[in-house]
């Protein structure tokens, strides 16, 4: 079982290089240096970088764009929100999805679920445990699938799947019996003793969800556990993930984080819609569609992630603005192509 | 606790069965580390017997030799095979094609030398060319000779005794022991051992830390249970063990190296045994601790693997360029030598290969810099390692 409380992150954002600092005015200038030290503040959400980045030259450039961000800036540190109130409540035996545009606070949620960031405001629960005061107990209980799913290229799937079984403290027969297991649902028994080194994107996978699962936990967290996989790859996902929520296979606590409304609506038993980094909506597919008054998933989505004049008929604006990335200091790109120079 | 240790070992197996599987690197660094010093050695021990085999040739080449039988027959006294030199031996020379220095008789030497006006006689080398460079102040000598002989017949003729020309005698005392003697040339040995620890480590290092991050694997890693510096104990360890492996490997290849010496001079100075090779190992072990946990510190902040090994040049240049001193003997051996990592090994393996014995000082200093170096760099990565997975 997963809460989630309204929680909220923000970042440093980094600047735009110092070369932009080239500003007619000493004003300007010294807003777009100040904003050039901070460039070494990392953060971890890539969609939202490449959308600070986007904000922070815009605001570098025209002076009056900058300004007018003003109440951004924290100091001389613009703030990227990449999470500004998400709640999420996943019970036992049934798969939530997280469902949510590029950017819009999906991955930075969940790695706060993982203890990888601590959430500026808010609580996170797993089976009623708190993340920030028990992290290790947390993980012990829960199985991440996270947005990088790297393997060890020189070991075999199995070595792969047993290490973290270790990590988990279970004894290597037991990893082992339990590789061999998920070898067998996710119908990888041919890969179990390759190298990793050679795996195609779907192979890469099956066993990084193997790896997750090792430990038999009761939540398991997928964050966008579909990318890159065909058409066979995400049907076979599918099955094993709604094996794993009957009572056979465990009943297990499954949240599912994507951007496609198909995995959704195939899959998924309660949906929750996140956008600009808060949760706008929640719900079965069913009552969401009631909620909008639409008959097609997606156009009721795209209504509840990016508000009604963005739905259809509105193609054109849709085209010309960018996606929506959480991030509300974002400078309108028609506004400050005449201040750049 | 004891949950933690278990994963320590865990990650130590893991990181060092993949740091072990990754053959072709590990191949690198044994072929251009491990065996690079036997053959800079057996390169030397090349070039001093060939130095030897020349001195014993007792050979010398002249130009004229028809002019001078007087000199030919003082040096076919002196037990030399005198001999005529080719007539294109200045280009020779400078091609290097000929490899002793040449003896130029003018014309009218013997005239010359009985009217009493001291003729001219050149000794022909090349500087540029090395080994005849080499032999020109034997040949400097044996002219030398020669000139004393005629001077002192010809004071001995008028009566005059041969002391009148020394007044004082100047005899050489050199306190250097043979084995002293020999780290003129072996001294670089220990420089080519730490270069073997360094490259043993960089790999390993980069690998568990910035390939870590490259790979995507970081992120999933501290999603385990495991505590951070468990993982980094972990990982720091399998670095430290695969340096001390390399250090190790390389320490005993000097051994059956002092078998194949050509030089039996060479082989009687290099005094490198058991003991030596042990002792070198108790120095360096420390030093490869060190290594692994500030490469891995280095490291941690850099997204790839790549970006890694241009950072951690810094580190290579210092270990590379510390031992220097050393080498360069600049001011002698001073006291903050041995609080300085690298060059503090350089110089107790220098001592070692002297002959000297190690004080309890000097194997306790660099110990403990090592030692909080070491911390110093776990502490750092453990901090780090969360950072670098998001980011």
């Amino acid at each position: 079982m997963i809460e989630i409380r309204g929680v909220a992150k923000s970042f440093a954002a980094p600047a735009p290089p110092r070369r932009v600092a080239w500003a007619r005015t000493r004003g300007e200038t010294r807003l777009a240096a100040g904003a050039a030290v901070d460039a070494a503040a990392a953060h971890p959400d890539a969609g939202a970088i490449a959308n600070a980045r986007a904000n922070a030259k815009a605001g570098a450039g025209a002076g009056a764009n900058a300004r007018a961000n003003a109440g951004a800036t924290d100091g001389r540190r613009l703030r990227l929100h990449a999470v500004r109130d998400v709640s999420l409540d996943a019970p036992d035996g049934r798969i939530t999805g997280l469902l949510g545009p590029n950017g819009a606070g999906k991955t930075t949620t969940l790695r706060m679920l993982a203890a990888l960031i601590a959430p500026d405001a808010g609580t996170l629960r797993v089976d009623g445990i708190d993340v920030a005061a028990r992290p290790r107990e947390v993980l012990a209980r829960t199985g991440f699938l996270s947005d990088s799913r790297g393997l060890y290229p020189r070991l075999t799937a199995r070595e792969n799947i047993v290490y973290y079984g270790a990590l988990h403290g279970m004894e290597r027969e037991a990893a082992d019996a339990r590789a061999q297991d998920l070898a067998r649902m996710f119908d990888m028994t041919a890969l179990l003793d390759r190298r990793a080194a050679g795996f195609s994107q779907g192979e890469r996978m099956k066993t990084a969800l193997a790896r997750a699962l090792v430990h038999d936990p009761a939540n398991i967290v997928l964050d966008e556990p579909t990318n890159g996989l065909d058409v066979l790859a995400t049907r076979a996902l599918r099955d094993s993930l709604r094996w794993l929520r009957t009572p056979e296979g465990g009943s297990k606590c499954i949240v599912f984080s994507t951007h496609i409304m198909q995995e959704v609506e195939r899959l998924c038993d309660s949906v929750v819609v996140v956008a600009r980094g808060r949760t706008v909506a929640t719900g079965t597919v069913g009552d969401l569609l009631a909620t909008t008054g639409e008959s097609d998933f997606e156009e009721a989505f795209v209504k509840l992630a990016f508000g009604p004049e963005r739905a259809l008929g509105h193609d054109e604006r849709l085209h010309r603005t960018e996606p929506d990335d959480g991030n509300e200091q974002r400078v309108d790109p028609r506004r400050d192509s005449g201040g750049a120079r | 606790m004891r949950r933690s240790l278990a994963a320590v070992i865990v990650v130590l197996r893991k990181e060092l069965s993949d740091a072990l599987r990754d053959r072709r690197t590990l191949a690198t660094v044994v072929v251009s580390s491990v065996l690079m010093g036997p053959l800079v050695l057996l390169a030397i021990s090349g070039l001093v017997a060939s130095l030897e085999s020349r001195a014993e040739q007792r050979e010398v080449y002249v130009a004229g030799l028809v002019n001078a039988p007087t000199l030919r027959n003082f040096l076919e006294r002196q037990t030399y095979v005198v001999k005529e030199a080719p007539a294109d031996f200045e280009a020779r020379l400078r091609r290097s094609t000929f490899s002793d220095p040449v003896v130029v008789v003018p014309a009218d030497f013997e005239a010359a030398l009985v009217r009493g006006d001291s003729p001219v006689v050149e000794i022909v080398s090349d500087s540029a060319n090395q080994r005849s460079e080499a032999s020109t102040s034997r040949i400097e000598r044996l002219l030398g000779g020669f000139s004393r002989e005629r001077a002192l017949l010809s004071l001995a003729l008028r009566g005059v005794s041969a002391q009148l020309l020394e007044p004082m005698q100047i005899e050489d005392r050199d306190l250097a022991s043979t084995q002293t003697r020999a780290t003129r040339i072996t001294g670089m040995l220990p420089y080519f051992v730490m270069m073997a620890v360094l490259y043993g480590a960089l790999n390993a290092a980069l690998d568990t830390t910035a390939g870590e991050r490259e790979r995507g694997s970081l992120e999933p890693l501290l999603m385990n249970p495991a505590e951070r510096w468990a993982l980094v104990a972990g990982k720091w360890g399998a670095v430290a063990c695969v340096s001390m492996l390399i250090a190790v490997l390389s320490c005993l290849s000097f051994l059956p190296g002092q078998w194949v010496l050509r030089s039996d001079t060479l082989a009687a100075m290099f005094q490198y045994g058991p003991r030596e090779a042990a002792l070198f190992i108790v120095i360096l072990l420390p030093l490869a601790a060190a290594l692994a946990a500030v490469l891995m510190a280095v490291a941690i902040r850099c997204r790839t693997f790549k970006e890694a090994q241009a950072s951690s040049t810094v580190v290579v240049l210092a270990v590379s360029l510390l031992p220097l001193v050393n080498v360069f003997d600049l001011g002698g051996e001073a006291p903050w030598h041995l609080w300085a990592p690298a060059l503090a090994q350089n110089t107790l393996m220098t001592r070692v290969l002297k002959g000297e014995a190690l004080g309890a000082e000097q194997i306790v200093i660099p110990l403990v810099v090592c030692v909080a170096l070491t911390a110093l760099g776990v502490w750092y990565v453990a901090r780090e390692l969360q950072r670098a997975a998001v980011k």
